[in-house]
């Protein structure tokens, strides 16, 4: 897959993340269909907490599959990035890993089974270290479109405010990745993760 | 349980990937730096805490008036800081642009309360006003005071937005805060990058600490 492709053109993401495994099933739907690019599936009206703990497992684990992807990108992308660049991919890396530790031990608390990793990920070519850069700011801001989705979602308080540290490291990411691609690193007021 | 992934892109280094994973948990241990020192915490008198800024709120319109003021306070703090005379070309632009997505985070926030049927509160007039909230900005001396007020200042902010998370109700204004504090966020990570320090330095952002 060709990355300006992927990075131009919504349905090649979307093809992308279902090929990636990212859930789409009722918790995962909006977050899958925000990781797109979608317009938003969340209800403009108040909803009210959803007690069941089965509904926060599977929003979990939506984001979650996001989080295993980008540790695999970063991986990957780790393959183009040298000197600081590299520096800086490590340490997101790490970051991506403990928030995927926090959410298979929070899907694990409430009794449902984290979502694991898939074995390999068809990720779009990069040539460079400017293209692992980009892909790996792209995901970032699928990560924060994802997350912002399906915060108001889950039932309990600390679960929002975990999912709101997330959603806010995310975004020092993309201000990191963003520098070094030579950008503004703060570009807007308010952090949407979405691109058109 | 995600060790060992294998990844199908051609394209990557596997070698470095496979150093790569020897160093993450070594990396996590020694911390991480882009250069240049720590400015140590609290080099000037700084801050009463807003960690709590919220905490007596109760209710979605409470907690958005709250968060209006603390919005205006740091916009207001950001013009002292610009017309201070102590920064660099390139921070005074940063700083500006900044002072702006404050201003612009305080009138999505009036928007969100009016339509709630509250009243917008009175807008800070001057230091005292910003004394109330955040205490330190008269005291700053260099360009390197002010740079660690200000991360103080937004780590703050962070906090009462992450607080604020637990408490909101409705589905648009959680949405809201949620970028709004990313764009907190973001401002940490720049005026880190100011002050020469790891601007990436936790992996949940929540303004402890």
């Amino acid at each position: 897959m060709d990355i300006d492709g992927f990075l131009r053109d919504p349905l090649s993401r979307r093809r992308f993340f279902r090929m990636a495994g990212v859930s789409t099933g009722a918790g995962g739907a909006a977050a899958f269909l925000a990781a797109c690019g979608d317009g938003t599936t969340t209800p403009a009206v108040v909803t009210g907490p959803d007690e069941s703990d089965q509904a926060d497992v599977e929003i979990l684990n939506g984001v979650l599959d996001l989080e295993l992807m980008a540790i695999a990108a970063y991986k990957t992308a780790a393959g183009r990035m040298r000197g600081s660049v590299l520096e800086i991919g490590k340490l997101l890396l790490a970051q991506e890993q403990e928030h995927a530790d926090a959410l298979i031990a929070a899907v694990e608390e409430a009794g449902g089974r984290p979502n694991r990793a898939k074995a390999s990920y068809d990720f779009p070519r990069m040539r460079s270290q400017q293209d692992a850069l980009r892909f790996a700011l792209q995901l970032e801001n699928t990560a924060i479109a994802a997350y912002i989705d399906a915060l108001p979602k889950f039932s309990r308080g600390a679960l929002r405010a975990t999912a709101a540290s997330i959603i806010t490291s995310e975004a020092e990411h993309a201000a990191v990745l963003l520098d070094a691609l030579g950008m503004e690193p703060a570009p807007e007021a308010f952090v949407t993760g979405r691109t058109s | 349980m995600t060790e060992a992934i294998a990844i199908a892109d051609g394209g990557a280094d596997t070698a470095q990937i496979a150093a790569f994973e020897r160093d993450r948990r070594d990396l996590l241990r020694r911390g991480f730096a882009l250069g240049g020192a720590a400015i140590a915490a609290s080099s000037i008198p700084l801050l009463l805490s807003v960690r709590n800024a919220f905490a007596q709120a109760t209710g979605d319109a409470a907690i958005l008036e709250r968060a209006i003021t603390l919005e205006r306070v740091t916009a207001l703090a950001y013009g002292t800081a610009i017309g201070g005379g102590l920064l660099s070309p390139p921070v005074l632009r940063t700083v500006r642009r900044l002072r702006g997505h404050e201003q612009a985070h305080a009138d999505a926030l009036v928007t969100a309360l009016t339509d709630l049927g509250g009243i917008a509160p009175a807008p800070p007039q001057g230091p005292a006003d910003i004394e109330k909230v955040v205490k330190g900005l008269g005291d700053t001396r260099s360009q390197a005071d002010v740079l660690s007020f200000a991360i103080e200042l937004e780590t703050a902010v962070v906090a009462a937005y992450h607080d604020a998370h637990a408490e909101l109700v409705e589905t648009r204004l959680l949405q809201t805060a949620a970028s709004i504090m990313g764009s907190e966020g973001q401002h940490l990570a720049v005026l880190r990058m100011a002050a020469g320090i790891d601007p990436v330095a936790k992996a949940f952002e929540t303004g402890a600490g």
